[in-house]
C-alpha cells in the first residue's frame, strides 16, 4: 500500500460538518434485511469510501441516499437519513429533487446514446439551470474540465457519448453528475469496469472533487479506497462494522472483522 | 500406536491415465455428436426449403392467375352517335336526352360493330344479332351514355374511342376462352370467337394494361370486366388510418402505463394475462361485438370504415402493446438509472430516454398490427362490409361514415361469384393486398434501421 500517498490526502476531517446524518437505517428487500442497523454520519467534502465484501450491503446503503431504491418495487427503507437535517424519506421529499443534490454515478459507464454535449447539458436543461445556450455551453465546459475531459472531446462535442472509450465514458457520466452542481456524489465502484490508466484518472479526479463535493464511494479494492477517501465504513453482512479515519481502519483496525478482511482473510 | 498405523501408507494407485489417443481421428462420442448435429442442420434446411416452397408455389399461382387482371381488351372502332336513337327530340338538350335509356346507347354499339363488320369484308358464317350484341361489356354503353350526355356536340359524329369488350372476349386473348369453350358457352359463341380474331388481326382490338382495375369500383355479376378495386382500396385506407390513429397511442400509452408506472399486483396481472388472452382471441369474436356494440347500440352505420376501424383497433390493440412492452423491456436498466440519476423524473427518463430507444421496436410492432388488420376478413362479414358497394366513399372525415369495401373482403366476394373473369380478378386483388403489405413491412425496416442507428 501506498502509504506515503496515503499520509499527503489526510485531512482534518474533525473540522467538516456533517452532510448526511443516518441513524439506524434498516433495508428490507421483501423478506431479505439487508441493511441492520447502520448509523453513520458522512462529512462534506470529504471522500467517504464504502467497503466489504460482495452481498454485504454497501451499494444497497449507496442507493438509498439518493432514493434510487425508490425504483425497486420491494424495498423498504426504515430509519432516518437526515441531509443537512432534513429527511430524505420524509413524505414530503421529492425523490426527483433529491437526486439534483445528490448525484450518483454507475458501476458501468452508461452515457445516452446522445452526443457528449447533450450527455453532460441534460440534467442541467432538465433542472433550468442555464438561462440561455450561452450559459449552458459554459456548464457543460466547466463540467467536462472538472471531469477532466475537455481536452480530449472538445473538437467533437457532437459525436455520440457511446463512441468514447470506456475511461471517457465514465469521466463523461462523472461530468454528467457534476454538471447538476449537486451537493453529495455518490460512486458505485466507479472504476471496476475501467483499466489501470483509466483508473488513476478517475481517483485523481475524485480527489479533486472533494474541494466542492462530498464524495461517498463504493469499492472493492482497498487500496483504491486507502488512496482516495478519508472515511472508510466497513459493511460486512449488513452490518456496519467499523467506520472511522480512513488511516485508523487499515493501521489500526478495531473490529476483528475489519483486520481480516483488509488483510485477506474474509470476503 | 498399532503396528497396523506405524506401516508405512500402502501407496494409493494414481488414478489410470487415459490412453492416448490421436486428434486425427474421431473418437466415437465426438462423431455420435457431430452426427447429431448434422442431423439438425439438415432438418433447418429442409423446414426452411419446406417453407420457401410453399411462399414460391403461392406467390406461382396468384401471379399466374393475377396478372392478367391488370390488362384489358378494348376494341377501337368508328361508333357512329345516331342523332335520331340518341337525341329523338333533336333539339341537343341534355334534360330531353336522358330519356334515352342505356339500351339505345347499346344499339349504337350494335350498328357500329356490324357497320365494321360490312366495311371490312370480314365474313362469318353464323355472326347474329346476339353475337354483335353481346360483343361490347354492357359497362361499354353506360360509359359511352355518359361520354354523350357531359357532351352533347358528340351527337351526329363518327368517334373513334376504345371500347370495353365483354368478359368472354377479354378471355379468349388470355386464355380463357378458347375456341371449343366457346363452342359450348351460352354467353358465346364460335362466331364471336372467330370475329375477334378477325379483329385482333387488324389491329382492332388491344390488349392493354388498365388502371380501371385499381380505380373503378365493383360491379355487378354480369360485367366482371369493370369491377375495380377502388373503392375496397380506399376502405382498407381509411380503415388503416382510423386503426392507427387510435391504436398506436392507446396502445403505447397502455404499456406504457403498464410497464413503469402501474404498481404490480394482482389487478395488473389480471390485466396483463388479458391482454395476452385477447390476442389470441379469433378475430370473427370482435366482428360480433363490433356488430354488438358500434352498430347496434350506437347506432353507427354498417360496412362503414369507422366501424370496421374500430373494430381492428380493437383486435390490433394487443399485438401493439404485447410488442410495445416487450421494446420498452429491452432498453438497458442502466439509461433509467442514468436519467434519474441525474434528476430526472419518471416521465422524463420516459420520454427522452427509453421511449427513443424502444421507439424501431414500437414501430415494428404497430406496423405489423397493420399488416394483420389490412388482410383480415371475418369481423368485417359481420359488420356489413362485404355490401356491393358502387360509389366512392367521400373525402374523410365524413367519408368514414360512408359504405365503403375492403380489400380481403373484396377478394372473398368475387371469389364467391359465377362467373370465372371474377376468379382472375380475385387473384388480381390478392396482387394489390400483397403489395401494401410489402410496402409496410418496407416500411417498418426503413423505420427500423433509421431509428436505431442513434444508439
Amino acid at each position: 500500500m501506498d502509504d506515503v500517498r496515503m499520509v499527503e490526502r489526510v485531512v482534518d476531517t474533525d473540522a467538516r460538518d456533517i452532510k448526511f446524518q443516518c441513524k439506524d437505517v434498516q433495508v428490507f428487500y421483501g423478506e431479505k434485511h439487508a441493511i441492520k442497523d447502520v448509523s453513520v454520519d458522512l462529512l462534506d467534502k470529504t471522500v467517504t469510501a464504502f467497503i466489504g465484501p460482495s452481498g454485504c450491503g454497501k451499494s444497497t446503503f449507496l442507493r438509498c441516499l439518493n432514493r434510487m431504491n425508490d425504483t425497486i418495487g420491494i424495498a423498504r427503507v426504515q430509519g432516518r437519513m437526515l441531509l443537512d437535517g432534513e429527511d430524505i424519506y420524509d413524505r414530503r421529499v421529492d425523490p426527483v429533487q433529491l437526486r439534483a443534490r445528490v448525484g450518483m454515478v454507475f458501476q458501468k459507464p452508461n452515457p445516452f446514446p446522445k452526443s457528449i454535449y447533450d450527455n453532460v447539458a441534460y440534467g442541467p436543461r432538465i433542472h433550468g439551470l442555464a438561462r440561455n445556450r450561452a450559459e449552458l455551453d459554459e456548464i457543460v465546459e466547466k463540467a467536462l474540465r472538472g471531469a477532466a475531459l475537455w481536452n480530449e472531446v472538445k473538437d467533437r462535442l457532437g459525436e455520440t457519448g457511446t463512441g468514447l472509450s470506456g475511461g471517457q465514458q465514465q469521466r463523461l457520466c462523472i461530468a454528467r453528475a457534476v454538471a447538476t452542481a449537486p451537493e453529495v456524489l455518490l460512486m458505485d465502484e466507479p472504476c471496476s469496469a475501467l483499466d489501470p490508466i483509466a483508473t488513476a484518472q478517475v481517483e485523481e479526479l475524485i480527489d479533486e472533487l472533494r474541494a466542492t463535493f462530498s464524495v461517498v464511494i463504493v469499492t472493492h479494492s482497498m487500496q483504491q479506497a486507502a488512496r482516495v477517501s478519508q472515511k472508510t465504513a466497513f459493511f460486512h453482512l449488513g452490518n456496519l462494522v467499523e467506520y472511522g479515519d480512513t488511516d485508523d481502519i487499515f493501521t489500526r483496525p478495531r473490529d476483528p472483522r475489519t483486520e481480516s478482511y483488509i488483510s485477506g482473510r474474509i470476503g | 500406536m498399532t503396528d497396523v498405523t506405524s506401516q508405512p501408507p500402502r501407496p494409493v494407485d494414481p488414478p489410470a491415465a487415459p490412453a492416448r489417443r490421436s486428434l486425427l481421428i474421431e473418437d466415437p462420442r465426438t462423431r455420435r455428436r457431430n452426427a447429431a448435429e448434422r442431423r439438425f442442420r439438415a432438418y433447418g434446411v429442409v423446414a426452411i426449403a419446406l417453407a420457401m416452397g410453399a411462399l414460391v408455389f403461392l406467390l406461382f399461382t396468384i401471379f399466374r392467375d393475377g396478372t392478367s387482371a391488370f390488362f384489358q381488351t378494348y376494341a377501337r372502332i368508328p361508333i357512329a352517335i345516331e342523332a335520331q336513337v340518341v337525341d329523338p327530340a333533336g333539339n341537343r338538350d341534355p334534360a330531353e336526352m336522358q330519356k334515352v335509356l342505356t339500351m339505345g346507347y347499346g344499339k349504337l354499339l350494335d350498328n357500329s360493330l356490324a357497320a365494321y363488320v360490312e366495311a371490312n369484308g370480314i365474313e362469318i358464317e353464323g355472326l347474329d344479332d346476339r353475337d354483335l350484341s353481346s360483343f361490347f361489356s354492357a359497362q361499354a354503353r353506360a360509359d359511352l351514355r355518359n361520354a354523350v350526355l357531359a357532351n352533347p356536340e358528340l351527337v351526329g359524329t363518327v368517334i373513334e374511342a376504345p371500347v370495353m369488350t365483354s368478359s368472354r372476349i377479354d378471355g379468349m386473348f388470355k386464355g380463357r376462352v378458347s375456341r371449343e369453350s366457346a363452342a359450348i358457352d351460352a354467353k358465346t359463341s364460335v362466331a364471336q370467337y372467330d370475329l375477334a380474331m378477325a379483329m385482333q388481326e387488324r389491329g382492332d382490338l388491344q390488349t392493354r394494361f388498365n388502371w380501371d382495375f385499381v380505380t373503378s369500383t365493383d360491379s355487378s355479376d354480369n360485367r366482371p370486366e369493370a369491377a375495380g378495386l377502388g373503392v375496397a382500396i380506399l376502405g382498407s385506407f381509411y380503415m388503416m388510418l382510423i386503426v392507427l390513429v387510435l391504436s398506436l397511442p392507446i396502445g403505447v400509452a397502455a404499456s406504457i402505463y403498464l410497464e413503469e408506472f402501474a404498481p404490480k399486483n394482482r389487478l395488473t396481472d389480471l390485466i396483463e394475462v388479458n391482454i395476452s388472452n385477447l390476442a389470441a382471441v379469433p378475430s370473427i369474436v370482435f366482428g360480433i361485438l363490433g356488430l354488438a356494440v358500434f352498430i347496434n347500440f350506437a347506432g353507427l352505420p354498417r360496412s362503414a370504415p369507422i366501424v370496421g376501424g374500430l373494430v381492428l383497433t380493437l383486435m390490433t390493440l394487443p399485438t401493439i402493446i404485447i410488442s410495445t412492452r416487450a421494446a420498452l423491456k429491452a432498453v438497458p436498466p442502466s439509461i433509467r438509472d442514468a436519467a434519474l440519476g441525474v434528476g430526472a423524473s419518471r416521465m422524463q427518463t420516459m420520454f427522452h430516454h427509453v421511449l427513443p430507444l424502444a421507439m424501431p421496436g414500437i414501430l415494428t410492432g404497430t406496423i405489423i398490427g397493420l399488416a394483420q388488420a389490412l388482410g383480415e376478413t371475418a369481423p368485417l362479414l359481420l359488420i356489413g362490409m362485404v355490401a356491393f358497394v358502387t360509389t366512392y366513399p367521400s373525402a374523410p372525415p365524413e367519408g368514414f361514415l360512408d359504405p365503403a369495401s375492403a380489400l380481403p373482403v373484396q377478394v372473398f366476394n368475387w371469389t364467391q361469384r359465377a362467373d370465372p373473369a371474377f376468379f382472375e380478378r380475385a387473384s388480381g386483388a390478392i396482387i394489390v393486398l400483397l403489395v401494401f403489405l410489402l410496402a409496410m413491412n418496407l416500411l417498418a425496416i426503413t423505420l427500423r434501421r433509421k431509428f436505431e442507428r442513434r444508439w
